[in-house]
């Protein structure tokens, strides 16, 4: 019983309606308290991406599947709602509100799933891996080749401004966008939550876990595998929809590998092992793609760097990280203060360390990209000529101080960390 | 009746190698029926044939009746055969009470169904129950299976193969690996839930197969030598020769 306590996850917290409650209030107040243009979109591109990645997550983390081409149903969702729309303004096609359109899309998705699920869920682990891969690769190259649908590199312009909707509602603000994302971002998030906790839920985790045993208790793991790709490839939809409606144009960029990398980047740095973890990861990565790319041109460096380091030391992600705290916090809560001076500490000298390798980075980015032999530059606000010796000395100098700094506090803190958990569970043992 | 399972000339073959050459054999309804034979004779691979983990390379084999020869895994299942593995071969990651629910959906008519609340049925939740009651696990129905001790991870072993309700279980080597005092108890498990199944069951323990079972068949290099009440099967001279290991005298 006590190890029931200690084991189960718990990040359904998501479900309690105090939580619940408390997220929509701030779905709803967040795009109230900046002026800024730019932050209500960066929010918008949050709520797509969190409704992508959770899409994704239903085939890597609850089904096992890892695919490197998630984007074409993305994307593909993304064309469809674009000539509708465009179909709409020219009233080739029945009018629908806009506000409902994500359905188009999320249908759209679930088509391209279907179809293209049956062949490559046929196989599972690294043969599936590849067939997306070939099929991503396939839709990016057709772009190209069917004008009509795709019109090429240019991609398709619509305008979500179609005529006024119910309560004067015109998407002609950004801010009516956001509430629209943040409203089927919700829709969508309850709706993949309320599909783990049933029969196809759970017997998707089992053929995750062990597809073989899984036919001998009278499943196809086939067909349980080709139903979790095209619900996940119709919420993929939804999400295409929905960037469409945002950005107003898709392109062919948007069914490619690009798109189906940053998502399974996204979904791993925000966790797999757990329903909120691809949120994490939505806010996060769109976060730095958002603001860092902005600071430094060489943030996707940085981001793949971010992606590494996750898979190498934290397999979990970051819901695993936070997790992995929730034992000691629903035991013992007041021994997570005793653990944070060991945090402090460490994430000090870390901190050290990640000044002075980011400074080489920065000063190593600036020379080789500059085009006109200029070495002065600004680092840290602070102006610098980048051929001087002294830049170079200190940054080296932090970086190596902090990873002895790493060396020296990051067992203290596993130690700190793993004495709070068995105090947590002696207490609960007594 | 029809036999439970009924095997004519079935053969399988790897490659050149003849692993099962041209077995018959019928299983009654409701008996335990235990499969000895010494080591590589094709005890497993002739439980893989009837399972649908392998294909037979000759012969058929029928379930209380009906051929089911090189039917999928699943299928075979539906129709009301289920297994257990020598390797415990259950869902690690998730707890018991989970790894049990699971085995008993299909069965309980919920399909690929995405509409329904696991959680929120009572048939499964009554079917899960029992099936842990039974197997002596529901102390233990929160801890994450890959973290149970070795004699309970054998019990669900056979929680997941049972929790289908099927009307013909095959148990492979249910007691492999255990202590003699865990033994016992797998007896205990096994004759219990026979009362209401048709058991086949491979087993090395020749304490366990002559406590246990109502008939034997002893298979070796591929043939069945003898089938009989353990009686039959002890006084039997070939399967002396070939198998105890005694000269016949």
């Amino acid at each position: 019983m006590i190890m029931a306590n200690l084991t189960k996850p718990t990040l359904a917290n998501l479900t309690k309606p105090g939580v619940a409650a408390g997220i929509v209030a701030i779905l709803i107040i967040l795009p109230l308290l900046t002026n800024s243009g730019f932050a209500i979109t960066v929010m918008s591109q949050i709520g797509v991406a969190t409704v992508f990645a959770l899409a994704f997550n239903m085939l890597l983390g609850q089904g096992g599947m890892l695919s490197f081409g998630h984007a074409v149903y993305f994307g593909l969702a993304g064309y469809v709602t674009a000539h509708v729309m465009n179909g709409m303004a020219n009233e080739d096609l029945p009018y629908m509100p806009v506000t409902l359109i994500p359905i188009v899309g999320g249908i759209a998705g679930l088509f391209f799933g279907i179809l293209i699920g049956f062949v490559s869920t046929r196989r599972a682990g690294t043969a599936f891996a590849m067939i997306s891969l070939g099929f991503a690769e396939l839709v990016t190259a057709l772009t190209l080749i069917i004008v009509v649908f795709f019109n090429g590199e240019e991609g398709i312009q619509t305008d979500r401004w179609i005529r006024e909707e119910m309560f004067g509602i015109t998407y002609g603000s950004d801010i009516q966008v956001y509430y629209l994302i943040a409203v089927w971002c919700v829709i969508a998030g309850i709706a993949m939550y309320i599909l783990t906790r049933t029969p196809f839920g759970r017997i998707s985790n089992a053929v995750r876990d062990n597809p073989e045993r899984v036919q001998f208790i009278g499943y196809n793991t086939h067909r349980v595998r080709w139903l979790a790709f095209s619900l996940s490839s119709f919420f993929a939809g939804i999400a295409g929809a929905l960037h469409a409606v945002n950005v107003e144009h898709v392109g062919f960029e948007t069914v490619g590998l690009g798109q189906s990398g940053v998502i399974l980047i996204m979904v791993y740095i925000g966790g797999t092992g757990n329903f909120a973890g691809p949120i994490l990861g939505a806010i996060l990565v769109t976060l730095l793609n958002s603001y860092l790319s902005d600071l430094t041109p060489a943030w996707y460096l940085y981001l793949g760097l971010i992606f590494v380091l996750m898979v190498m030391f934290a397999p979990g992600g970051l819901a695993g990280l936070i997790m992995m705290h929730d034992p000691i916090r629903r035991m013992r809560p007041r021994l997570l203060l005793a653990m944070l001076p060991a945090y402090a500490v460490a994430s000090a000298v870390t901190l050290v360390a990640l000044a002075g390798a980011i400074g080489l980075i920065e000063m190593i980015y600036f020379l080789s990209t500059t085009t006109t032999r200029e070495s002065a530059m600004i680092l840290y606000g602070i102006a610098l000529d980048a051929a001087d010796f002294w830049p170079w000395l200190i940054c080296i100098a932090l970086t190596v101080g902090g990873a002895f700094g790493c060396a020296l506090t990051y067992p203290r803190m596993a130690e700190a960390y793993n004495s709070a958990l068995h105090e947590a569970r002696i207490s609960v043992a007594s | 009746m029809s036999n439970a399972i009924k095997f004519t000339g079935v053969q399988k073959s790897f490659g050149p190698t003849e692993v099962i050459r041209g077995v018959d054999l019928a299983i009654e309804q409701g008996e335990i029926h235990a499969i000895i034979g010494p080591n590589g004779a094709g005890k497993s691979t002739l439980f893989n044939l009837v399972t649908g983990r392998h294909r037979v390379s000759g012969g058929r084999i029928a379930l209380n009746g009906e051929d089911i020869t090189n039917y999928t895994p699943y299928q075979i299942n539906r129709k009301g055969l289920a297994r257990s593995f020598q390797v415990t071969n259950i869902f690690g990651n998730m707890n018991v009470y989970e790894n049990v629910r699971c085995a008993a959906l299909w069965n309980l008519g919920y399909g690929y169904a995405f509409w329904h609340f696991v959680n929120r049925r009572r048939d499964l939740k009554e079917r899960t129950d029992m099936v842990l009651e039974q197997t002596g696990l529901t102390s233990r129905r929160n801890v994450p299976a890959g973290l149970l001790s070795y004699s309970d991870q054998r019990a669900l072993e056979i929680a997941v193969t049972i929790a289908g309700n099927a009307s013909v279980v095959m148990l492979d080597e249910p007691t492999s690996g255990m202590s003699s005092g865990e033994t016992e108890q797998a007896v205990a498990l096994i004759r219990d839930i026979s009362t209401t199944r048709t058991m086949v069951i491979v087993e090395h323990d020749m304490g366990v197969v002559f406590d246990l079972a109502d008939r034997i068949s002893v298979l070796v290099y591929g043939k069945i030598i003898a089938t009989g009440t353990p009686q039959e099967i002890r006084a039997d001279a070939k399967v002396q020769e070939a198998y105890l290991g005694t000269e016949a005298s």
